[in-house]
């Protein structure tokens, strides 16, 4: 390996596209789907207020439904789990609630 | 010479009546262990290379996680070892002092503490107990009756419903954990909970609703072992581990700082 220690200019990275492709989707993909629930979860707390009409409340059970099919369009396109579309956020814990946590 | 090795400490002990250190006891450095006598207490401690255990060795070494496996288990074997001779109170790891005179002064100046410490867990052993469920089997029965209406109205009561039922698992989940808790802590003279384990670092599956550590009297360490397999069997739902006999891990800290989780002790 000595001969490797020649000098070389800079440090090069190792990128490979696809991954990067994929991170950054799963980035991208994890910031709508934090949205995605707090609309959901708005919708339901203004469900159970029982401020809104009928015709209103389908409207959005309609749109949510339409999100939560495109998101799952959206993650098997890029070959991403419901696991993947998450992030650690240290002693905060994972930035969405994962089923499996109370 | 000296300035090249540190001090690590392993535990206190009360001194031994013969001076002896554990024989045969290697340390995190695979150093020899010995033993560094004040005050009447003694410390089990070890002479690590600086280059090795300095500030910032140390902290590249953390983000090391085979380092840090190979060297908390050693650190955890010292600590084993030296309470096959009498109680101790295990250290935290990475407890470094300069050198043996800085141990000997902390010795005397916590000789209180230590002793207070070394009181209180005498007799006693330290057991850990977890409890996990599986979500699925706190759920209440499905609900069939709502299936009414248009699509987009049934969606959104499908996921209120899964949200309410969640939520219901949950709760239903820490009340069975509670009352296992209540059990066990009628045998111990102390508890301490501790927050559940990051779920990817202890590989299980589920809830973790309980991981608590007692302290139980020696002489009551079968009912306490056989409790646990009862309460197993009574709560079908609920996985129960047990883990012991520790050296007393969560009832010797030092005082902390007020808000920290203080270990709850009950007057005996």
């Amino acid at each position: 390996m000595t001969a490797d220690r020649a000098p070389r200019p800079g440090r090069r990275i190792e990128v490979d596209e696809e991954s990067v492709r994929k991170s950054l989707a799963g980035l991208v993909l994890t910031i709508v789907e934090l949205l995605r629930q707090l609309m959901e979860r708005q919708a339901l707390r203004r469900v159970e207020q029982g401020g809104i009409s009928d015709e209103q409340m389908e409207k959005l059970g309609l749109t949510l439904m339409a999100l939560e099919r495109n998101m799952a369009e959206l993650r098997e396109h890029f070959g991403l789990t419901e696991d993947d579309l998450n992030l650690d956020l240290g002693p905060l814990g994972p930035l969405l609630p994962r089923d499996r946590d109370p | 010479m000296t300035d090249t090795l540190a001090t690590w400490l392993y535990a206190v002990t009360a001194a031994p009546e013969d001076g002896t250190p554990p024989q045969g006891l290697t340390g995190v450095a695979d150093e020899p262990v010995r033993l560094v006598e004040g005050a009447g207490l003694a410390a089990v401690v070890g002479s690590v290379p600086l280059a090795d255990f300095d500030e910032d060795a140390l902290r590249g070494h953390l983000e090391d996680l085979e380092w840090l496996e190979r060297t908390a288990r050693a650190h955890h074997r010292v600590i084993n070892g030296a309470a096959r001779h009498g109680q101790v109170i295990p250290l935290r790891f990475a407890t470094l002092y300069h050198d043996d005179d800085r141990v000997r002064a902390m010795l005397r100046e916590r000789r209180e503490d230590f002793t207070d410490t070394l009181r209180r867990v005498a007799g006693r052993t330290e057991w850990g107990v977890k409890a996990y469920v599986d979500p699925r089997s706190f759920l209440p029965d499905p609900d069939e009756s709502e299936d009414e209406g248009s699509p987009g109205t049934a969606y959104l009561m499908r996921r209120r419903a899964q949200r309410q039922d969640q939520e219901t698992a949950h709760l239903r989940a820490t009340e069975r954990a509670e009352e296992i808790h209540s059990s066990l802590a009628a045998l111990a003279v102390a508890t301490a909970a501790h927050p559940p384990q990051d779920s990817a670092l202890a590989a299980y599956e589920g809830w973790m609703v309980l991981n608590n550590s007692y302290l139980v009297p020696d002489d009551l360490t079968e009912d306490f072992t056989a409790l646990v397999r009862a309460l197993g069997e009574r709560y079908p739902a609920v996985t129960l581990e047990v883990s012991g006999p520790w050296p007393p891990y969560s009832f010797t800290a030092p005082p902390k700082p007020a808000g920290d989780a203080q270990p709850e002790e009950k007057p005996s």
